[in-house]
């Protein structure tokens, strides 16, 4: 008999109530389920034991001490100590050596050999350079010690020899533009601080800093001086500085305001803070003269170093279009220059080398950009913040091993100079402890302890292990407001937000959410 | 319906149950060896060890788990019997540093959270009333694998979340979802 | 063991926007970034923290900063009420609704229903830069795409608590082990979190103060939220049905 249609399908209604009966569709039905929790758009998280080690950020001269908790090598959360909980950015730190803009690859060799050259067609009244932009490090004192050593050689920083803000000495401060509650100086200790002084912000937009001063002056863009100017000819009854009426139509602000804002300042322990150092602004401060400028001794460092080492040379100092070479260690950046401010000192066909780990900056400028280790990848020390008055000595330890292709900036500008770097971190622990001063904070006990009572091996351990050394506060003779420099910006959250490194996490606070505004 | 009809209806059942019970498993489920034939047996009674002393929950309250190599390095760094397979691990794995890829049953979905601490230390269960014999075993259960999920066959002998759950009830122990999910 | 009710206060004369708070919640439950050129709206935000103004101008003007994360409603909670998964239920034992995005189907009926669209959809994969899902959290599973996810008051360290006193043999934990990640984050202080049926608790005794209000108190959800201001001004803009303008 012929197999007909029917015959089919009476035999697949069998099948179907068959299997029905068994396992198959319910298995398949939950593995797919399964399988779609699972697929390659899932990650799986690392598993094992957690484990706790301790570092510095280095993102920011606050250098906010971090406790991590990692997974075998691998940091999985990083958190601050009680009373000191980390921002945004240094609670995503562990995020930065995936980052998106990551330089990968870079020509060292190349790099060496296109400086050599251009040393060896140096002009007379040419110079190599080094542009340091996070002064005050060891790494600094390697560049100092690099350019010492070969002729020509200029160590340029941006912000050199600033003097520190003692927030507790100052009843009022006057920001133009500086986000003293948002991000600047040691935020642990500006919040500490808070109730003791008085803000008046003087800054165009309504920054995050403007909305929680005591007072918002919203005085028009590049004002500042006209303001400052205004000012300073109240506190000096007309000897100096411009009319408060036309400081107000200038700025626009009432004149009124402006005349409070003077009286005010005139009271005493009063302190005036710019993002742009004008002199305007300098003047203002030294007629001001309150006691929260502060000089601060830096940590001791080997006698031979402060021997060998270049001065430290102003930026507008270099005359334009001198500098031959030109290395600039962006790996890490507190400041920041703009890029036709640095032309202009460039020689034609100088040759420009940048370390830097992320590619939003001056790599698009340079004629080689080699790739840098990024926090929490690094070994440097973090230089004192804006607002401490003692000096310090921290660590960002290593936590995790940088990709092999990147280069050491310090390592590099020695080799060129011939200056033996390797052992910088360890001589600069060994000069402070020899100096016995200060005091040693270790995080894991939360003891404190005098460096006098602590040997060379255990500083550095303890240094290594969780713990930080300050100098001892003495009475600081009150330090000189710094001199006009051209141009250079401190970093804003806008600038570290544009700038990078970056992770994608910080997106929720401008693309996810209009918290802030990514210029 | 026709007798010849039912006839083919019944055929078709018969295949499909077949099919169902006997051919898809074998489909469904690839077979993995464990790398290291590894006894129980021998370090339970010959070892005289205690399942704590490579499975402990620490003192953070986490588990332990599979042990890794350094645990049975500790102790096998050079041969302590005569076997083949314990020379075979040394060669391949303790000499080299290389960390076992055991296949694990218990592996669960990512978003389970399972407590070792809170049954072991708050529940005082013992090991044996989840996970059987497997401590005296003398060798590892045949691992399968289903090929689409990527789950072990026998999750613990079926412990899946029902069986979680149905232990709970027994013992009239209250929980939310998020206590064992996370 | 008496039933907690875990809620918070937060001051928001304390709150300064730095949005700390919003990134440490994200790192530490492994919320996805979203793509770039994606919009607010399909951004996920457990906490999210909106500028709000007085609508004064200067010098009048005067600004402040809310965070907002789920009010973690009481008993009648509107996404429990609606949900046809039963994939988030109010834990009677910590008073946390608790939001399982495993059994969620994606049906987004709790994101209309949340009076403080304090609920997130999951438009897409999870999508890390090379390299960087190494970094996730293994105690918080991430979540694939079609499904809702919201602030469960840091159930990750809620387990680690639990787990690191069932190791010394206690049932109770120890409330200075369970501090979830914006808690711990916020710089000033200004959320705080804790159990609001122990009277020696700080949320307790704050909860009822003077200053202290809730979000959308009128609808009777019955938030575990409370919030402080001293300035009559916030408290009339937090009222204010118009929030509308405040989300973006």
């Amino acid at each position: 008999m012929k197999a007909t249609r029917r015959d089919l399908f009476k035999f697949a209604a069998g099948g179907a109530a068959g299997l029905a009966l068994t396992p198959m569709p319910w298995r398949l039905v939950t593995d797919t389920a399964l399988w779609s929790e699972n697929w390659p758009g899932i990650p799986r998280p690392a598993r094992g034991e957690i484990r706790t080690r301790f570092t510095h950020c280095a993102l920011c001269p606050a250098g906010c001490p971090v406790k991590a908790r990692c997974v075998g090598d691998q940091p999985v959360s990083l958190r601050g100590l009680a009373g000191r909980p980390l921002c945004a950015f240094g609670l995503t730190g562990h995020h930065l050596p995936y980052h998106a803009n990551r330089v990968s690859r870079g020509d060292p060799e190349g790099a060496a050999q296109a400086v050599r050259a251009a040393l060896s067609r140096r002009g007379a009244n040419e110079s190599v350079a080094v542009l340091d932009l996070r002064p005050g490090r060891t790494a600094s004192w390697t560049y100092r010690r690099a350019m010492g050593a070969l002729p020509g050689g200029l160590y340029l920083a941006a912000q050199s020899g600033l003097p520190a803000i003692d927030l507790r000495a100052a009843k009022t401060i006057l920001s133009f533009g500086v986000p003293v509650l948002d991000g600047w100086g040691t935020p642990a200790n500006v919040l500490a601080a808070r109730a003791q002084f008085r803000l008046i912000e003087a800054e165009a937009v309504e920054s995050h800093t403007a909305m929680l001063a005591d007072e918002w002056l919203p005085l028009r863009e590049g004002s500042q001086d006209a303001l400052a100017s205004g000012i300073r000819h109240i506190l000096t009854a007309g000897a100096a500085g411009i009319p408060s009426g036309e400081a107000a139509e200038r700025s626009g602000l009432p004149e009124a305001t402006i005349v409070a804002v003077a009286q005010e300042l005139a009271r005493g322990d009063a302190v005036v803070l710019a993002r742009e150092e004008t002199d305007a602004v300098t003047e203002l401060n030294r007629m001001l003269g309150g006691r929260a400028i502060v000089r601060r001794r830096e940590a001791p460092a080997p006698f031979h170093w402060t021997r060998t080492a270049a001065p430290v040379t102003r930026f507008d100092a270099v005359p334009d279009q001198s500098i031959r070479a030109l290395l600039i260690d962006e790996s890490v950046s507190d400041g920041y220059f703009p890029w036709d401010a640095v032309e202009r000192k460039l020689a034609p066909e100088a040759t420009v080398v940048v370390f830097a780990s992320s590619r939003a900056g001056y790599g698009a400028h340079a004629g080689f950009v080699l790739p840098a280790a990024v926090y929490p990848e690094i070994a440097d020390d973090i230089p004192a913040a804006i607002d401490s008055t003692a000096a310090t000595f921290r660590l960002a330890v290593p936590l995790v091993e940088a990709p092999a292709t990147v280069v050491n900036p310090t390592r590099f500008v020695a080799e060129l100079a011939g200056v033996d770097a390797g052992d910088a971190l360890r001589e600069r622990a060994n000069a402070i402890e020899q100096s016995g001063r200060g005091t040693v904070l270790s995080y894991t006990d939360s003891r404190s302890t005098p460096l006098r009572d602590i040997k060379a091996d255990a500083f550095w351990k303890i240094l290594h292990e969780g713990g930080c050394w300050e100098d001892e506060a003495r009475d600081q003779s009150p330090g000189e407001p710094r001199a006009s420099a051209p141009a250079v910006v401190a970093m804003t959250w806008e600038m570290r937000m544009a700038r990078g490194p970056l992770s994608p996490l910080v997106t929720k606070l401008y693309q996810e959410s209009n918290l802030r505004v990514r210029t | 319906m026709t007798h010849r009809g039912a006839l083919l209806f019944w055929a078709g059942m018969l295949a499909a149950l077949g099919a169902g019970w006997a051919g898809f498993p074998r489909l469904i489920y690839r077979r993995q060896p464990q790398p290291v034939a590894f006894s129980h047996k021998i370090h339970a009674e010959n070892a005289g060890m205690k399942c704590e002393d490579c499975h402990e929950v620490r003192t953070d309250g986490t588990f332990a788990g599979i042990p890794r190599l350094e645990k049975c390095a500790s102790c096998h760094s050079a041969a302590m019997g005569t076997t083949a397979a314990e020379k075979q691990f040394i060669d391949r794995y303790v000499t080299p540093q290389r960390e076992v890829q055991w296949a694990v049953y218990a592996r669960q979905p990512e978003n389970v959270y399972f407590s070792h601490a809170a049954h072991v230390k708050l529940a005082h269960l013992e090991c044996s009333s989840c996970h059987r014999d497997h401590g005296q075993a003398d060798t590892l259960r045949l691992y399968e694998e289903d090929r689409i999920s990527g789950y072990s066959r026998d999750i613990w002998r079926d412990m899946k979340m029902d069986d979680c759950v149905a232990c709970h009830r027994q013992r009239g122990i209250e929980n939310s979802c998020l206590d064992c999910h996370k | 063991m008496k039933a907690k009710q875990y809620g918070m206060t937060i001051d928001i004369d304390r709150c300064t926007g730095c949005g700390a708070c919003m990134v440490a919640c994200a790192v530490e439950n492994n919320v996805p970034p979203v793509p770039e050129g994606a919009n607010d709206r399909k951004g996920i935000t457990w906490i999210r923290v909106f500028p709000i103004n007085n609508g004064a101008e200067w010098p009048g003007r005067q600004s402040a900063f809310v965070p907002v994360l789920c009010q973690q409603c009481g008993e009648h909670t509107p996404c429990v009420s609606v949900c046809p998964q039963q994939a988030v239920q109010v834990d009677p034992a910590t008073g946390i609704v608790g939001q399982m995005p495993e059994r969620c189907l994606g049906c987004r009926y709790c994101m209309a229903a949340c009076p403080y669209h304090a609920r997130y959809f999951n438009w897409w994969d999870p999508s890390w830069p090379a390299g960087m899902e190494k970094a996730l959290n293994p105690d918080v599973a991430p979540r694939m795409r079609g499904v809702v996810e919201k602030c469960n008051f840091c159930h990750g360290r809620w387990h680690a608590a639990k787990q690191r006193a069932a190791a010394r043999g206690q049932q109770e934990i120890d409330p200075a082990d369970y501090v979830p990640a914006c808690v711990e984050a916020c710089p000033t202080g200004a959320i705080e979190f804790g159990d609001l049926n122990d009277s020696q608790s700080t949320v307790a005794r704050t909860a009822g103060e003077d200053h202290s209000f809730r979000l959308l108190e009128k609808l009777g959800t019955d938030p575990k939220i409370h919030y402080r201001s001293k300035r009559d001004w916030v408290r009339r803009v937090a009222a204010a049905p118009g929030k509308e303008e405040a989300h973006g």
